[in-house]
């Protein structure tokens, strides 16, 4: 059997279940209760949850939390990773039950248990990470789960019809029958809200929606979402970004360690007091630039011509061309997956060169061994911190040593000095002010921002001439994030060479030098920092040539 | 402990053929631990299943899936018994010591060929191991079939008896207990200093516990695995030595009765603890001294040791599952 039929097997197999659990008597009931609630109380919230508590063994996720959403508006629910966030959502949406309060929907006191009762009450939710299966087609993707009005049969024309419909009403550009795996980011992030409007909800609950999205598919994005707004639907809007906040929502919830900071309107509130409701402290405004990219300083690491495959054995880099000077940042700008990885990896010797040279301080390392390549002088910040960063089950001491511990004074001949490791460990986290568990405790029961710091704090005590840094902020926190780009910024004024890969274009922005733009391998341009624009690199990162965008 | 279910099950499995298995039990306790006799007997199989283990440990700390320790063991007899048949052997102290080393040259090089065609090649080492078990038994059955076969027996494939000088002493007199328990523990200690405390160590860990890591810290991946190989077929190889010099005083076809298929359960049940293969050895050796005590006086096929043996490894790896389950559980609702 293969991939694709076991996936129809399933899609088949979970329509059966949705028939036997939900009868269509129930959906229209509730659909005759909407109808009436919009008539009656159009000032009374159509969603209520009041004193929320929910932990996880020790963990306050929500506590006492109390949160409203009005009909046809925009809420935007404000907070920190770890706020409490997603697991309020997650409640209203069915995954987890609070171990207290009450929640009320259209008036109605409601017990919701699964994510069906929150479908039946009208509630959908947009995950973060999509639930697409990627070898099917766009309506296979969104009737999974459905009745057919054709018995065993997938009704596909009727479904066509409804879901070009629901694109044309909401302005959600999709092909029905395109196959998912082939779709954009953004696209994929259409499916997945046509699939909640096809299933006649009017409360949409959208986790992190801007992630992963260029940020002229956020512009897109919002206009959307506008368009649902005006046509009678609700939307609850989970984000860490002050600025979407602002720009998309009608009014903000502030959540910070579970509990509920407050509620506002958008109108009255401002970006700075959001971000002091939001960490508990003013944000130090990113403005470290002035004076470094005067003087033109040397060339520190130069990588001309470089191609090289990807996991598939495709060409996949082609051609990169970059020069990294001494005390500069040079961000690296693109969306997901355009060769961001393998343009790291090939720099820390991870992965093969093809064709091309690089060469670090006049000298080729292209034939070097990653170790050779760290010794002679590139730290390296890799993007996935959890399994190539760490070792998770070990010890804090072990991760902060596993560049080192075959040099002095981390061991002798045979064996390796415990007192030593341990001695450096501990003035990293001094240093860096790591939380720890315990010095013989495994790294895995550390939070993120913890994390990270072990990294930076081990690749930062190289003294390194040339830092490469992959999504060094990605999922961290305000804090966090302002930690380390201090620390990218001191490491720029002492001279090392930043190369600074993130997802993230507002923080490329703040503390970049200069910015390449990397599309589908190849660089697309390299534009100084006072001539960077949003718009423009934003086009470049979706792959518009540089010579067909209008100068500003 | 889910371990214990084992005997359950194969109490009814005993009940079922009709025979009563508190009395089997009960044989099967005293044949272990009734006398001092039994006692050395179980002693005796600790020690291989010790080394061995111990070998097992090693690949599994760097996540070297071999389960070729069988074959490796043979090889390391066949290099001890090559020692014991020359020259070298009959020089006292000398002998012994040689024997142990040849049993970790030949199986540390023996288990070379599995790490070289996985680095260089990419193939499977699981498989590789496995195969090459095969090949070392035809190997060793031609030899002492041919070259190798005593001049002065006609019918048994046997190798000539090794000289008095390169057999480890009895320890424990009247008893079959030999001084390669003292090698077993010296080896135990050994193998916890390599993997906790030394560079080797450090490197063989960091590979096995995550491979990108350990590359991106700048390991040298290939070189672990050569190294992990090599000390784990070499540990093999002494358990073979051992066996010869200890208790065969000769190369013969079965010199295992697999101890290195049941290292695999053990070095499972220790999670990869030198000091938790002491204790599981120990238990396997008893298990398996006393079902031949059962055999002999009830008549109990040795087979009932041997789905002991399996039931034991079924109920611990699901005990586990199920404590792994609940930890994802957990850690996903944070």
């Amino acid at each position: 059997m293969t991939l694709k039929q076991l996936n129809r097997f399933l899609a088949k197999l979970g329509k059966f279940q949705e028939n036997t659990k939900c009868s269509i008597s129930n959906s229209d009931r509730v659909k005759a209760e909407m109808h009436n609630y919009t008539k009656d109380n159009e000032n009374e919230p159509i969603v209520l949850m009041k004193g929320i508590n929910c932990r996880f063994g020790n963990l306050i996720a929500n506590q006492n939390v109390t949160f409203d959403l009005k009909k046809g508006e925009i809420h935007a629910l404000l907070g920190e990773n770890g706020a409490g966030k997603t697991t309020l959502m997650s409640i209203l949406y069915g995954l987890y039950q609070p171990e207290s309060g009450e929640i009320y929907v259209r008036g109605k006191d409601v017990a919701i248990k699964s994510s069906l009762d929150a479908i039946n009450l009208g509630i959908s939710m947009v995950h973060q990470h999509f639930l697409l299966t990627p070898p099917h087609t766009v309506i296979e993707n969104i009737i999974v789960g459905l009745k057919s009005t054709k018995g065993i049969f997938l009704d596909t024309s009727n479904a066509e019809k409804k879901i070009l419909e629901l694109s044309q009403k909401y302005g959600l550009k999709i092909d029905p029958k395109a196959t998912v795996g082939n779709l954009s980011v953004g696209e994929q992030q259409r499916v997945e809200i046509i699939k909640a409007l096809y299933r006649d909800i009017d409360i949409l609950i959208l986790d992190e929606p801007t992630g992963m999205l260029t940020p002229k598919e956020v512009q897109t994005l919002f206009e959307v979402l506008r368009s649902m707004v005006n046509q009678g639907i609700s939307i609850i809007f989970i984000t860490h970004k002050l600025r979407e906040v602002i720009e998309v929502s009608n009014r903000i919830t502030v959540l910070r360690n579970g509990k509920v900071i407050g509620t506002l309107k958008t109108s009255d509130t401002s970006e700075d007091e959001l971000a002091r409701m939001m960490i508990g402290r003013a944000i130090v405004d990113h403005q470290f630039n002035q004076g470094s990219t005067s003087k033109i300083t040397p060339t520190i690491l130069e990588i001309k011509d470089v191609s090289a495959l990807n996991n598939s054995n495709i060409l996949f880099l082609k051609d990169i061309c970059l020069d990294l000077r001494k005390g500069e940042i040079l961000g690296i700008a693109g969306v997901d997956g355009n060769g961001q990885s393998e343009l790291a990896e090939v720099i820390a010797g991870l992965r093969k060169v093809k064709n091309g040279q690089i060469s670090l301080d006049g000298r080729s390392i292209v034939s070097l061994s990653p170790r050779q390549i760290r010794e002679g002088g590139i730290a390296y910040v890799p993007e996935d911190r959890l399994h190539t960063g760490l070792i998770l089950e070990y010890t804090i001491v072990e991760n902060m040593v596993l560049d080192r511990w075959y040099t002095k004074p981390y061991c002798n001949k045979l064996f390796l000095n415990e007192s030593e490791m341990r001695k450096f460990a501990e003035k990293v986290i001094k240093d860096f002010d790591i939380k720890t568990t315990g010095l013989n405790a495994p790294v895995r029961s550390m939070s993120g921002g913890n994390l990270q710091k072990i990294i930076l704090g081990r690749e930062l005590s190289r003294n390194a001439k040339v830092l490469i840094a992959h999504n060094p902020t990605r999922g961290l926190d305000i804090g966090a994030t302002e930690f380390v780009h201090k620390q990218l910024i001191k490491q720029r004024e002492n001279g090392v060479g930043v190369m600074l890969l993130s997802l993230d274009l507002e923080e490329i922005l703040a503390i970049s030098d200069r910015i390449a733009v990397i599309y589908a391998g190849r660089i697309m341009a390299i534009v100084e920092k006072e001539t960077a624009n949003v718009d423009r690199i934003g086009l470049l990162m979706g792959g518009k040539a540089m010579s067909t965008i209008d100068p500003l | 402990m889910s371990g214990g279910l084992a005997f359950v099950v194969v109490a009814i499995i005993l009940v079922l053929s009709g025979v009563n298995p508190v009395i089997a039990y009960e044989v099967m306790l005293k044949g272990a631990f009734g006398s001092i006799r039994g006692i050395a007997d179980t002693l005796v199989k600790t020690t291989s299943l010790i080394l061995v283990g111990l070998a097992v440990v090693v690949a599994f700390k760097c996540r070297v899936w071999s389960i070729g320790a069988e074959g490796q063991l043979y090889m390391g007899a066949l290099g001890g018994t090559l020692i014991g048949i020359s020259i070298i052997g009959s020089v006292p102290v000398l002998g012994v010591v040689a024997m142990v080393a040849a049993g970790f040259v030949f199986g540390g090089s023996f288990g070379l060929i599995p790490a070289a065609l996985k680095v260089k090649l990419g193939i499977n080492e699981t498989i590789v191991t496995v195969l090459l078990n095969f090949v070392v038994f035809l190997f060793i059955a031609y030899l002492l079939h041919g070259p190798l076969k005593d001049p002065n027996t006609v019918f048994n494939p046997y190798s000539p008896i090794i000289f008095p000088q390169s057999q480890l002493p009895i320890v424990l007199p009247h008893t079959r207990l030999h001084a390669g328990i003292i090698i077993a523990a010296l080896a135990t200690v050994a193998v916890y200093i390599l993997l906790s405390k030394t560079k080797i160590g450090f490197e063989i860990k960091s590979v096995g516990e995550n491979i990108k890591a350990a590359r991106y810290a700048g390991m040298n991946v290939a070189k672990s695995s050569f190294i992990t190989m090599g000390i784990s077929g070499g540990l093999a190889g002494i358990t073979g030595a051992v066996l010869v010099s200890g208790v065969q005083h000769l190369l013969i076809e079965g010199l295992s009765p697999g101890y290195g298929f049941i290292a695999v359960i053990i070095a499972l049940l220790s999670r990869n603890n030198p000091f938790g293969v002491a204790i599981a050895a120990f238990f396997f050796a008893a298990l398996m001294s006393g079902s031949e005590v059962m055999y002999r006086t009830l008549g109990i096929p040795s087979s009932f040791a041997t789905t002991l043996q399996a039931l034991v490894l079924v109920f611990v790896l699901i005990g586990e599952l199920f404590a792994h389950l609940q930890i994802r559980k957990t850690e996903d609702a944070v």
